[in-house]
């Protein structure tokens, strides 16, 4: 990181808050809002570190201090004390400061990583970011990390928030950057309500992705299916049961025949009365030919009735079926 | 699609084949004296699927040109054995299994033909019936431009009564061949699609009808024929284009010269499907109703590909009931399905090919062979 001892900036001076451009988002890293408690501090304590501004043609810009500019203006202060940066200040240099005045204060989160990452590269010498200041700044060093983590803080707003509540991973936000804005957004919206886990927005994904391709319709269509609102909008369902009928809808439609297969499965399984203490399973997927049934029992009694209950089983009708209608689907089952 | 860049192993650089492939195609040859190389400059390629297929590697086979067909015990392979003459394709056909077969892939072609020859004499002099092909890992007659393999290959099956000779292929190159004396131990194979899939799925192959009207030259010059449905895929209005291949397939050749014909539903390793959704990004096929089989590999659910395997082999049945119809890779459930009968039923998938290959190809049984 090049140092220049000091020179680039001058000792605080009190400035006009109107000097200071309140739109000019340019070296924002934070991504925290408004803090009731800092106006409260402002207020009873004073101002204890003045904000970094730079001069500009029209004004003076922040590099480090959005929060507590906004929360003196909203004091209704007319000046403050500022450090101001001489107008000739390379903006590399501005970012560095920028950065390392929040990172070096507290940790970053996702967001403002990702934030810190782009304005450093934005402005570095050839555009590329120097190891070196990455590495002083407490920032991934690592080229794949980087590069995975930038994108982040130019995802829709949506995603933004349902990572920084953590509702959305580093990896799922990922996946959902390699989107339309609008489906990524969509996505986020829907997890943000849901919160499930990982592998479950996975397979969401994966279902509503696929299901939009093999149907040519975009996937925020297969998520606006008027089924999944329903689902949502069922106030007596919590999260978790939202989930699972919104990936069984989803798996419905991806894939139809084996669902209706697996429901008709069910059906049969159910009209044998097969009890606590009986299980048949069918081969996964329907695909092997070997059906499982497990047996429990206490004592001898248990097993011998066990028994008498397998004796009937192998005639009844509806066990043939089972075992006999796996290649159509049990077409013709009773409905589930 | 055209051969961009030749690379020539300098192990092999003197060998007669390299001299002539390399004076047929007429462009510099890159020396090549560590493969590593050319596999690692690939690999770093924008796209080493698609870029695999315009560079050309003259090389000589390490291991085995005589290889079993990688089966697997949860489903009936037919037993046919491979010559590894050379690997990848130049064709583009989203479904080719060897996109993510070969890492990378690159399109290879061996030239030391003596140690296959030899190898070669030392299967014909073996009991039992062999049926072997070299369609397995590249296409078998995308060579023809530049090679005389296949006819070298044909004429040494022609002096030889126990090994049937399959050059399995999407081109319509056989012109080099028609003239040969064969003796019916080469078999002329096509893999048949309908137009749409041909159309949307298979860059660079020869259309269905380019593929029939080969087929329909082949066999009046004399050659047994054999037609392969695979994959079969599964879509709206699918089984109804399948069935007008099947009319148009014994439209345009005779019934009594085909030896076999084979039906393979779609199936995939599940690599596969981030190659296809990368390369053929317009392609719905990975988005059928796909379910783990039992070798690992994304298969249709059973009830599906049962029914559209049985339709195509009514209709095969309809046109011809004696043709020998059988599926690739399938198990005895979806046999009994489609084809009303289970290979053990019929002594085994191996036998009936094998009976089927004596009959058409005037191969000699053997008591005791296989």
């Amino acid at each position: 990181m090049a140092s220049d001892d000091g020179r680039l900036e001058e000792r605080p001076r009190v400035v006009r808050l109107r000097q200071i451009d309140p739109a000019n988002d340019s070296f924002r890293i934070t991504t925290r809002h408004r803090d009731e408690r800092l106006e409260l501090s402002l207020e009873r304590i004073g101002l204890l570190t003045p904000p970094l501004v730079v001069s500009a043609a029209d004004g003076l810009a922040i590099v480090s201090g959005f929060r507590r500019v906004e929360a003196c203006r909203r004091l209704g202060w007319e000046t403050i004390p500022a450090r101001v940066l001489s107008e000739h200040t390379p903006a590399y240099a501005c970012a560095l400061r920028a950065v390392a005045e929040n990172a070096l204060a507290r940790p970053l989160n996702l967001i403002e990583t990702s934030r810190a990452l782009t304005l450093l590269e934005q402005h570095a010498p050839g555009g590329r970011l120097p190891p070196g200041d990455a590495a002083a700044l407490g920032l991934p060093a690592h080229a794949g990390l980087a590069a995975k983590l930038k994108p982040l803080c130019r995802m829709p707003p949506e995603v933004q928030e349902a990572v920084l509540e953590e509702t959305v991973s580093f990896a799922m936000a990922g996946e959902l950057g390699g989107m339309p804005a609008a489906a990524a957004a969509a996505f986020a919206r829907l997890f943000r309500r849901l919160k499930t886990s990982l592998n479950k927005q996975r397979e969401i994904v994966t279902l509503v992705v696929e299901i939009a391709a093999r149907e040519g319709i975009d996937p925020c269509a297969v998520l606006g299916d008027p089924a999944l609102a329903g689902i949502q909008g069922g106030e007596e369902l919590d999260r978790n049961e939202q989930t699972r009928r919104i990936r069984r809808r989803l798996r419905q439609r991806r894939f139809p025949a084996l669902l209706a297969a697996e429901e008709a499965f069910q059906a049969l399984r159910r009209r044998l009365k097969l009890g606590d203490n009986l299980q048949l399973s069918p081969p996964r997927d329907f695909e092997g030919a070997r059906f499982t049934l497990s047996l429990s029992f206490e004592n001898l009694e248990e097993l011998r009735s066990l028994r008498d209950k397998l004796d009937e089983l192998a005639g009844h009708p509806d066990l043939h079926r089972l075992l006999t209608g796996k290649g159509t689907g049990f077409a013709g089952a009773p409905e589930p | 699609m055209s051969i961009a860049s030749l690379y020539v192993d300098r192990q092999v650089a003197d060998l007669p084949e390299t001299r002539r492939i390399c004076s047929r195609l007429g462009m510099p040859a890159a020396y090549v004296e560590n493969a590593e190389q050319l596999y690692a400059d690939l690999a770093a390629a924008e796209d080493p699927v698609g870029s695999g297929k315009k560079r050309l590697f003259l090389t000589r086979n390490k291991g085995a040109f005589l290889k079993e067909c990688p089966g697997t015990r949860h489903y009936t392979c037919c037993g046919y054995r491979i010559l590894h003459i050379g690997s990848y394709c130049i064709m583009d056909c989203s479904y080719c299994i060897l996109q993510a077969y070969f890492h990378p892939p690159l399109l290879q072609y061996y030239v030391n033909h003596e140690e296959l020859f030899r190898e070669l004499e030392r299967c014909f002099g073996a009991r039992g019936i062999q049926r072997i092909g070299t369609g397995e890992f590249t296409d078998s007659l995308i060579w023809e431009p530049w090679t005389e393999l296949s006819r070298t290959l044909a004429m040494r099956f022609a002096r030889q009564d126990r090994a049937v000779l399959e050059l399995k292929t999407k081109t319509a190159n056989i012109d080099g061949l028609l003239d040969l004396a064969h003796r019916q131990k080469t078999i002329l194979a096509w893999s048949l699609n309908t137009e749409r899939v041909i159309h949307s799925e298979e860059r660079g192959t020869a259309s269905l009808g380019a593929r029939l009207r080969a087929a329909a030259r082949s066999a009046e010059a004399g050659f047994p024929v054999a037609f392969h449905f695979d994959p079969v895929l599964i879509y709206e209005g699918g089984e109804a284009e399948y069935r007008q291949v099947v009319d148009r397939l014994f439209d345009a050749v005779a019934a009594e010269r085909i030896v076999w014909i084979s039906l393979g539903a779609f199936r995939f390793m599940p690599d596969l499907k981030a190659v296809i959704r990368k390369r053929f990004p317009g392609s719905t096929i990975i988005y059928g109703e796909f379910i783990a089989g039992l070798d690992g590999k994304a298969r249709y659910f059973k009830p599906l590909r049962m029914q559209a395997l049985r339709s195509l082999a009514q209709a095969i049945r309809r046109r011809s009931p004696t043709t020998c119809v059988y599926l690739c890779m399938e198990d005895d459930e979806v046999w009994r399905h489609a084809l009303d009968v289970t290979p053990a039923e019929r002594g085994g998938l191996a036998r009936m090919l094998d009976e089927a290959a004596v009959k058409h190809c005037g191969l000699q049984a053997e008591a005791g062979g296989r």
